[in-house]
């Protein structure tokens, strides 16, 4: 298979790739960015653990081939922290325990992080819409919906 | 494992000329939301390939067009996109309901309309409102431009009339007018009972309170998604207040089984439409009343 050339930013920095024709953007951000907040679950775009932002909008990244997506912006998780700083949403999920196992969490932060990008004070039903792609095994979802809620109250304050 | 070459064509005129060339090679990628998991499942339906040519990022093909009769909608648009348009909202809301049942946020953000009807799937959400807003198909190859109606190209489950050289660029709904009421209904797959997700459009105007031009279409429940013709003629001219629903749901199931035969899963599916029906039907006169 011949490789194909891809130029990416990834969490604000920007990087030149030559990729195989079947590599997934999860396999590029794992394997050669070594992000490995970025979950491999399912494989099938049913469990959301993958999830990333591209170009504004959460997407599963192993439904995507990075060979696609040449010049695009992709924010994983590592990027939610800026010089040492967690984002808001970060420790609101830690102050509302809505992380157990914390497999899912990568991918959850990154649809709500998607969904408060597009809309910072949505209502119950947008945070279910946004989060329903992203199963959690441990948690029974009440914190995690809590946790986004709470943060964008304290954007609206703020 | 499946082994392919990547295409990235620029423009919609350098694809179809790639696909003319070698068109029995390629296989087409939009959002690739059912491609990636056919390939990582190793999909008998996936065929023969040695290209995957990219086309999700080519122009012109993701708009929403407003025209004097139709709305005409490009084959890249997403599920996102269309829940999202005004412009759709105005003319086919029955088309956002069923936009947003599809999948989750993530996958509504990468698939789209042109790869849930290519897909050909007896399930496809967006099938089964089209056909029932008689929505056609435009395909182009490099020399030619064809149109036809969406209940002819799907030919089969998971088959179409797609020639290797095509790629779908849009689909043309004609306008109705504002006396036209939809309904759409499905059934979610369950964890427990893998069978698959029924659906249902109902499309109809009523004219003194009568059904007119009633359109039923089922997904999933005949092997491509129809029109239920004989319970169509029968609810036409029936007044929306004297249906007699428990027959009406009755010849529903019938008229299910005389399309596919007695199945293994007819006693699960049969009840199933004729209870669909009559929520939709309850849905869109509630509207009226
Ligand atoms: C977790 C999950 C949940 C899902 N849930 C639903 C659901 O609830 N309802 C539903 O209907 N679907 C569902 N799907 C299926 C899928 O998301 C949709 O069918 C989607 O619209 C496919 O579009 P795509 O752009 O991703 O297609 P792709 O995967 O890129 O392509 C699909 C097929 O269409 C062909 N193709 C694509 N575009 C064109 C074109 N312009 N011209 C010619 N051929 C083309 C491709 O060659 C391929 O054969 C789900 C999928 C996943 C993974
Ligand atoms: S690993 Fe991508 S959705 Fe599960
Ligand atoms: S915290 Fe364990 S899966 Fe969600």
């Amino acid at each position: 298979m011949q490789k194909v050339k891809v130029s990416l930013t990834v969490n604000r920095k920007k990087y030149n790739l030559k990729v195989d024709p079947d590599e997934r953007l999860l396999d590029t951000l794992r394997d050669r960015l070594h992000l490995f907040g970025v979950k491999e679950g399912c494989s099938i775009g049913e469990c959301g653990a993958c999830t990333v932002i591209l170009d504004g909008k959460a997407v599963n990244s192993c439904m995507v081939y990075t060979f696609q997506i040449d010049g695009s912006q992709v924010l994983t998780v590592e990027g939610l922290e800026i010089d040492g700083r967690l984002d808001p949403l970060q420790l609101s999920f830690i102050e509302h325990q809505a992380v157990q196992c914390g497999f899912c969490t990568p991918g959850m932060l990154m649809s709500a992080k998607a969904l408060l990008n597009k809309n910072p004070n949505p209502d119950k039903e947008a945070i279910k819409t946004a989060i329903e792609g992203n199963l959690c095994r441990c948690t029974g979802y009440q914190q995690i919906i809590e946790a986004i809620e709470a943060s964008t109250k304290k954007d609206g304050s703020e | 494992m499946i082994e392919f070459e990547a295409l990235k064509p620029q423009n919609l005129k350098e694809a179809l000329a790639v696909l003319k060339e070698k068109g029995m090679d390629i296989k087409i990628l939009a959002g690739g939301t059912d491609l990636l998991v056919e390939i990582n499942n190793n999909s008998d339906r996936l065929g023969d390939f040695k290209y995957l040519m990219d086309i999700s990022s080519i122009k012109g093909l993701d708009e929403i067009e407003n025209k004097k009769e139709h709305l005409i909608i490009g084959a890249l648009c997403t599920h996102t996109q269309i829940s999202e348009s005004e412009l759709i909202k105005r003319n086919f809301p029955i088309l956002i309901r069923a936009a947003k049942t599809i999948g989750s946020t993530q996958i509504r953000n990468r698939g789209t309309i042109g790869g849930n009807i290519n897909n050909g799937s007896p399930a496809a959400d967006l099938i089964t409102p089209l056909i029932a807003l008689k929505g056609s198909v435009i395909l182009k190859s490099k020399n030619k431009k064809r149109e036809l109606p969406l209940q002819d190209f799907i030919t089969g489950p998971y088959k179409t009339d797609r020639k290797e050289d095509e790629i779908m660029t849009k689909i043309k709904i004609p306008k109705i007018t504002s006396d036209y009421q939809s309904s759409f209904q499905k059934v979610k797959r369950r964890q427990a009972v893998a069978i698959a997700r029924i659906n249902l459009a109902v499309v109809t105007d009523i004219k003194k309170k009568r059904f007119n031009d009633i359109r039923v279409v089922f997904g999933s429940a005949t092997p491509t998604a129809i029109r239920f013709l004989k319970i169509e003629k029968r609810l036409k001219q029936a007044h929306i207040n004297e249906l007699d629903l428990e027959s009406i749901a009755e010849q529903t199931g019938q008229e299910m089984v005389e399309i596919t035969g007695e199945r293994w899963s007819t006693p699960y599916k049969k009840p199933v439409v004729g209870n669909l029906l009559i929520r939709a039907l309850q849905e869109i006169i509630r509207e009226v009343q």
